[in-house]
């Protein structure tokens, strides 16, 4: 790669013209000291730190804004460059309050680094300091704006990552402050990345205030289970439990950044409503009960209920571990039972997406199009949002067809709100656009779609674009009509050479799929086992009022008297203790080893990084002793990991649905059910400061007044329990209800 | 004397189109529009004639057109800065006031040498009557058919426009001006890219100062060597002085380049009655204040200025004379750069507050011993280490008010009170 030479501090160094200078001291491992600068914002060459003095130039020259050329020759430690790095240094800690020992950047603060190697013992500064005025920002983000540098890292962060410019410079020289334009303070979904890239202790975590010092804490390698990137992170943990989450850097998952969901979720883990003890239930009344005696219970339960293997059914919450989905089914399969299944939130199963997704999550930055049909991508999946942001910044056009108008943080091309009842049909002129522009035959089952002016826009971008991807989200899945959406799109890909992503199921559904987590022949499907009056169920991790789509009939079904329930559950819920026979303590994230599985098919293990609370055991465990009291073979387990591989030496096709397509509008009102981001899963309904956002209360029916009129309701009323909220940003015939029905309560 | 940019200063209207017109006026523009000019022939003149950038480095201005990547295909923008803020300075205020024909005319002619058909005249917000003068002249000018598309029935086409600042000073910067221009904060851009490359909204850009838009029509019309000529070696042609303090008759003067000081003062119908010469500062708050001794041995060009030991800079002539407090004149200074500092980069904002807050103290008796070796510390910090120049331009006032008058310094320092005014 190197097609030039320059030499630093005497050395002579191989790099590409045109370089930034620090780049390439980064690579080389020089040190040139740095405030403003980071890989992944723009430059802004404010702070001076990195002053260098380059041979030919009368002044120094800042690292992070000089371009290389050939024969340069740099000086990053002699007397020129160390004494504008000192008098920079002393420059930024004349008004800096030197509060070290109350700040809790302390340990991992930048300043305090670079003062170490270029800051004076004692300050000539006598004067008196700047105090600056604090603005509450949220629920998130302790600001303490006295200790800020000015290096503007927070306001580039969100002008250019979050895609709001939340922060901004106010005022000038002295008196120029970092803080948010209005009064409502910071709302990105990206918000917590602010206090990554701050380098001082301006902004902290505000759940973290106070709590320990950086160096206290161990920090374990982990894996972020709430959406389908499996963002990367820091796990920080003291005394056995986790006290803080940080990204770790991984360019092809999630870069630098992590989502506010996967930063701050980790509160829940403390709260008071888990699942701490082992409990029977006896004659109707529950006792606290020793591990095996509850084992030894629910093996006694299976062998009396289930007399028939196909009475037994498994049921799992979309966020258990690859190993855990893989163990379960073991044991039913063990037992001669193929009910099994994770997918609660499907109306009809058997008229759901089925469509593999077919680009990587880095691939999705050098798309030139893209369409997106059916989510608010940027609060489902934050992260895979942030990478087509980049596209669209590089220049990709994007269209979308959704039911309801979203805020997404990129210019959108098309924005086409459509009744869910028409998508099928706005995809069929599509496709047909696409079919007659190919002057390819058209297929009967296009016959009644006519091919409208902007299907023929949208069918025109992707035919026209080299590189297009369709997005297909949350909101399709349960769409009378989903099965055909989803062929539909798959025959538009195939056509106009697009490749898809899949995100209409989210978390770790991915991993159910590598374990054949489904029914497999003669096996029945969720709703046809809740149908079918089983004997006895295997639950793991699922609390029934959130997780299912037929919420009211499965409680009922799981609440049969002669219904002999195992719940692994990691916390606790009053409809689970009232169905259980048994409630087992299963460990929550971050508190078993175990895989995630993206979106992108990529397989991430991680390990434990503190111990479940109290009694509560990794779920992939329990399911394990439990197998072998059923004296099941093949559960010789010593580690997760075996598990794992086990489960990468099998391949399981999914089952492929090969239906007609059925293009016709289906007359009625059509809800789209969606959790609201925040409240996606028990462990981030449970983080306290989440909830505290403006995304954590989130919670709202929306339709338009033509909708609202038909139902009969107005503004006020409730909807499905729902607060309504009447919008024209929704489509005729739909109600949008985004719900979250989170659990308030002490960490 | 008032050859250039002044010659229709004494005349009828000064600044209408008629009057510019009769002192040959547009005839530049009228042979480009005809095809009698090409750039390069426009910018071999501007290399003959010397004329360096009159806003206040000194930048050739041949050159620095020459560098514009003219056939790029893509908006190019001429930019005039009329963003006049430097203390002590006011004489793009009366070329736009008195002569705003000649700026527009430059104006056209560098965006036909750059093949920029826009232009932008940012004027100092202040700056109301020039502001309106320009404009009427602008209205002129379109009325008369010199600016728009395809004037004359020729390929050249430039649109003008006028555009108010805001009040700071920092916009007279030329890529805060930019950053102005685009309706964002006005803060400088570092540099490379430079605006020849990235400039306004991305596009390549040339900034010019009003003075020297304004003389280049009359370099044209003339010859470069006739321009070159009016000077001396190094410093082509004419220069307007303004020069103010303690001078009985303030005023602005184009004068030859290399003028005696002493002449200049002279014109200027010398210091106060009473009074003597006490200090100089030649070019600007921004350049270093000289003695009388130095000042009266010196010539009024580049060489002449920066052999004194200072630079012309804008060729704001600021007088002193005995009665004037050193300390208090810094001290001053000093809250102007603090006041303006646009706070981006870490040493200007940082210690552009911390000199202003020293001589304070000082001004307030509670200087210590050390103070002056503080403030030379302090300024060495600053001085280099920034974006742009006002870092620089806040330091060396106190540099050289500090070596040149160390001892007013120390004395108030000592005594709590003026050397000079007790």
């Amino acid at each position: 790669m190197a097609d030039i030479e320059i030499e630093i501090d005497g050395n002579i160094i191989n790099a590409k013209a045109g370089e930034m200078l620090i780049a390439v001291t980064d690579r080389e491992g020089i040190s040139v000291p740095r405030f403003c600068y980071h890989k992944k914002l723009s430059i802004a060459a404010n702070c001076r730190m990195c002053l260098v003095d380059v041979e030919g130039a009368p002044k120094p020259q800042p690292a992070c804004s000089t371009p290389i050329s050939d024969g340069m020759k740099i000086h990053t430690q002699n007397d020129k460059a160390k004494a504008s790095q000192k008098a920079v240094m002393e420059f930024l800690l004349i008004n800096h309050p030197l509060d070290c020992p109350i700040c809790d950047q302390g340990g991992e603060c930048e300043l305090q680094d670079v003062a170490m190697d270029h800051g004076s013992d004692v300050s000539r500064f006598t004067e008196g300091k700047r105090i600056v005025a604090d603005s509450d920002i949220g629920a998130l983000i302790q600001t303490d704006m006295t200790r800020c540098i000015h290096c503007t890292r927070c306001v580039r962060f969100g002008a250019e990552v979050a895609g709001i410019m939340e922060m901004g410079g106010t005022g000038r020289g002295e008196d120029m402050k970092i803080e948010p334009f209005l009064a409502e303070g910071i709302q990105s979904e990206l918000s917590g990345n602010m206090i990554d890239v701050c380098p001082v202790g301006a902004l902290t975590s505000k759940p973290f205030r106070y709590e320990l010092r950086s160096w206290q804490m161990n920090a374990v390698s982990n894996v972020a289970r709430h959406d389908l990137v499996g963002s990367n992170i820091y796990t920080q943990t003291y005394k056995g439990r986790v006290k803080r989450i940080v990204a770790k850097d991984n360019e092809s998952v999630n870069e630098t950044w992590i989502s506010d969901r996967d930063r701050f979720s980790y509160e829940g883990l403390s709260h008071e409503n888990r699942l701490l003890v082992p409990k029977i239930k006896v004659e109707g009344a529950w006792q606290e009960v020793e591990w095996n005696v509850a084992l030894d219970f629910a093996v006694r339960g299976l062998e009396k209920n289930v007399r028939q293997a196909d009475q037994l059914g498994a049921l799992s919450s979309n966020t258990a571990t690859l190993e855990e989905f893989y163990l379960l089914q073991k044991i039913l399969r063990g037992t001669g039972s193929e009910n099994i299944d994770h997918r609660l939130n499907v109306k009809d199963i058997d008229n759901t997406i089925s469509l593999e997704s077919n680009i990587k999550l880095a691939g999705l930055e050098g798309v030139d199009h893209a369409l997106v049909i059916g989510s608010n991508l940027r609060l489902e999946q934050p992260m895979i949002n942030h990478r087509l942001r980049k596209a669209s910044l590089s220049g990709a056009s994007i269209d979308v067809i959704n039911a309801m108008a979203f805020d997404f943080n990129y210019r959108i091309n098309s924005e086409n709100i459509i009744a869910p009842n028409q998508t099928a049909l706005t995809l069929a002129s599509i496709l047909k656009s696409v079919l007659k522009s190919a002057h390819t035959e058209v297929p009967e089952y296009l016959g009644n779609a006519e091919v409208t002016e902007i299907a023929t826009q949208l069918a025109n971008q992707l035919t026209d674009s080299d590189n297009s991807v369709i997005i297909l989200g949350e909101h399709v899945i349960n769409n009378p009509q989903a099965l055909s959406i989803s062929n539909l799109i798959s025959e538009i890909a195939q056509k106009t050479n697009s490749t898809i992503l899949n995100v209409s199921a989210t978390a770790n559904s991915m991993a159910a799929g590598l374990a054949h987590f489904v029914p497999g022949k003669g096996g029945l499907d969720v709703n046809a086992m809740l149908a079918a009056n089983l004997n006895a169920y295997i639950l793991l991790d699922i609390y029934p009022q959130y997780d299912f789509h037929h919420s009211v009939q499965a409680i009922e079904a799981l609440s049969n008297d002669d219904t002999f329930v195992i719940s692994l559950n990691s916390f606790k819920d009053d409809v689970v203790s009232e169905y259980s026979d048994v409630l087992l303590p299963i460990a929550s994230f971050y508190e078993t080893s175990g895989s995630h599985v993206n979106v992108e098919g990529k397989v991430q293990s991680f390990t434990a990084a503190v111990n479940a609370p109290s009694d509560a055991k990794p779920a992939w465990k329990v399911l394990k002793v439990l197998a072998d009291l059923l004296e099941l073979p093949g559960f010789h387990y010593a580690d997760s990991m075996q598990v794992t591989s086990e489960i990468m030496h099998k391949s399981y096709k999914q089952h492929v649905h090969d239906e007609n397509i059925d293009i016709t509008v289906k007359r009625g009102v059509n809800v789209i059910w969606q959790k609201s981001p925040y409240a996606v899963d028990v462990l981030s309904r449970h983080a306290v400061s989440l909830q505290d956002t403006k995304i954590g209360q989130i919670n709202s029916a929306s339709m338009n007044k033509a909708t609202a009129k038909k139902l009969e309701i107005t503004q006020g009323d409730n909807y499905l329990g729902v607060p309504v909220s009447i919008s024209e940003s929704v489509a005729n015939s739909c109600v949008f209800v985004n719900a979250n029905h989170a659990i308030r309560g002490q960490s | 004397m008032n050859e250039v940019c002044f010659k229709t200063l004494d005349q009828k209207d000064p600044w209408s189109l008629k009057t510019y017109e009769a002192n040959g006026g547009y005839s530049v523009w009228r042979k480009i529009l005809k095809g009698e000019f090409t750039p390069e022939q426009i910018i071999d003149e501007l290399k003959t004639s010397g004329l360096r950038g009159r806003g206040g480095a000194g930048f050739p201005t041949g050159l620095k057109w020459s560098f514009m990547p003219r056939n790029a295909d893509m908006q190019k923008y001429v930019v005039c800065n009329s963003d006049e803020g430097e203390p002590g300075t006011c004489k793009d205020r009366d070329i736009l006031r008195y002569n705003p024909h000649s700026v527009i005319e430059g104006m056209a002619i560098g965006g036909f040498v750059m093949n920029a058909t826009k232009g932008y005249n940012y004027i100092r917000g202040e700056f109301m009557e020039p502001f309106y003068r320009f404009e009427g002249a602008l209205k002129e000018a379109y009325a008369e058919g010199l600016l728009g598309e395809n004037l004359y029935d020729s390929s050249v086409s430039f649109d003008l426009y006028t555009h108010l600042g805001a009040g700071a000073y920092i916009c007279g910067e030329e890529t805060a001006l930019l950053e102005s221009l685009e309706g964002k904060k006005g803060q400088p851009r570092f540099k490379p890219p430079f605006p020849a490359n990235v400039g306004l909204f991305g596009m390549p850009t040339t900034i010019n100062n009003t003075e020297s838009f304004a003389s280049v029509p009359d370099i044209l019309a003339k010859g470069g060597q006739w321009f070159a000529d009016i000077g001396v070696e190094n410093s082509g042609g004419c220069k307007l002085f303004s020069v103010t303090g303690h001078v009985n008759e303030p005023a602005n003067f184009e004068v030859p380049m290399g003028t005696s000081f002493k002449d200049l003062l002279e014109m200027a119908g010398g210091v106060r009655e009473g009074h003597t010469l006490k200090a100089v500062i030649p070019g600007g708050s921004s350049t270093p204040v000289l003695t009388a001794e130095a000042a009266m041995a010196m010539t009024m060009d580049y060489d002449g200025i920066e052999k004194a030991g200072s630079m012309l800079g804008a060729g704001s002539v600021i007088i002193m004379d005995d009665s004037t407090c050193m300390v208090e004149t810094l001290t001053r200074l000093a809250h102007f750069y603090y006041d303006e500092s646009c706070g981006q980069c870490t040493p200007c904002r940082e210690g552009t507050g911390w000199l202003y807050r020293v001589l304070k103290r000082i001004m307030d008796g509670n200087g210590k011993a050390d103070d002056i070796d503080l403030l030379m510390g302090v300024q060495d910090k600053i001085m280099g280490n920034t974006i742009c120049a006002l870092g620089d331009a806040a330091a060396m006032p106190v540099e050289s008010f500090l070596r040149n008058f160390r001892k007013e310094f120390e004395y108030y320092i000592e005594h709590g009170k003026s050397m000079v005014k007790g």
